[in-house]
């Protein structure tokens, strides 16, 4: 199981990653807010592989507990996660040349889903409900 | 007298425009000049500056400034901040949009020149000095000036409240010829 989670995880954190670079660029050339220095490519995929691969784990330790209840946890954990570290965007102090902070939560807040979303998304060709 | 207007004219022109070149040289702000504070909490820099600067190295008493700063221009590098710095709770922007600073003497000191004048902020004028050092470039020149003041004298957030009272100023600014 912890196999096939760990694929689901890396395999969907990039691909989040990869949306997230996409929606930043697409962000970028329709408002104009560049925050490419803050967060570059590497910097986003690199978090959403961190999120899939945690996810990864968190999957196969509460399957292996909770079996049964384990996926409805963990799909509830997953995304209570993703909705508490919203909080960082709203946080982040960026460097003071950097134009239009206040676009800022708005760039990276829909980022925050998509590890999640890639993960739900995927989940049925990785591994199958009993 | 037709005859004396014209060799008149010509000399008020003449003395015109030499007296031009014997002022004080007026200064233009250049881009890249950077208003920044800091205190204990907060840190930021104000991005849009602008005024008149006059200014002679070797007769600096003949300077004056008259400078000020868009209070909305504030930047702290995060928006949530930057909404509650313009707020009527600390400086607010909307009755008080301008800090302003009108220069009343300028003196020669062992380390470089100050600056005395009034400093106007959220309603309230205050008399500081501001030690500063004028550095001459290709473009042009350089005054740069650090100095402390407390925002309680200006009324500026509630006195306390975890964030810091004193608050240290540092300009920067480059200027060109005008």
């Amino acid at each position: 199981m912890f196999k096939r989670s760990l694929a689901l995880g890396v395999v969907s954190g990039v691909l989040a990653g990869l949306a997230g670079v996409l929606y930043a660029h697409v962000y970028r050339n329709s408002l104009g807010a560049d925050f490419s220095r803050v967060v570059p490519a590497i910097k986003i995929i690199a978090a959403s592989l961190f999120g899939g691969v945690l996810a990864a784990i968190g999957f196969a330790l509460l399957y292996r507990r909770l079996t049964t209840k384990g996926e409805i946890v963990f799909n509830l954990l997953f995304t209570l996660v993703s909705v508490i570290t919203l909080v960082a965007p709203f946080a982040a102090k960026l460097p003071l040349d950097a134009e239009a902070p206040e676009l800022f939560p708005g760039m990276v807040i829909p980022m925050h889903f998509f590890p999640a979303l890639a993960w739900f998304t995927l989940k049925p060709m990785f591994i199958r409900n009993k | 007298m037709n005859k004396l207007f014209y060799p008149l004219a010509a000399i008020l022109l003449l003395a015109g425009s030499a007296f031009t070149y014997l002022t004080t040289p007026g200064w233009q702000v250049a881009t890249g000049y950077s208003i920044a504070f800091s205190s204990d909490d907060a840190s930021g820099i104000f991005r849009d500056f602008r005024g008149s600067l006059s200014f002679d190295d070797s007769d600096p008493a003949a300077g004056k400034f008259d400078v000020a700063v868009e209070v909305a221009s504030i930047n702290t590098g995060n928006a949530m901040q930057n909404r509650h710095a313009k707020s009527d709770e600390w400086f607010d922007a909307v009755k008080y949009p301008q800090i302003h600073f009108a220069s009343k003497s300028i003196s020669r000191t062992a380390s470089g020149y100050q600056v005395s004048g009034e400093l106007e902020m959220h309603g309230s004028k205050k008399p500081v000095t501001i030690p500063f050092v004028f550095k001459k470039t290709a473009q042009g020149g350089l005054f740069t000036g650090s100095f402390n003041l407390n925002r309680n004298d200006y009324g500026i957030g509630k006195p306390g409240g975890g964030v810091g009272e004193q608050v240290r100023i540092d300009i920067s600014v480059p200027v060109t010829k005008i």
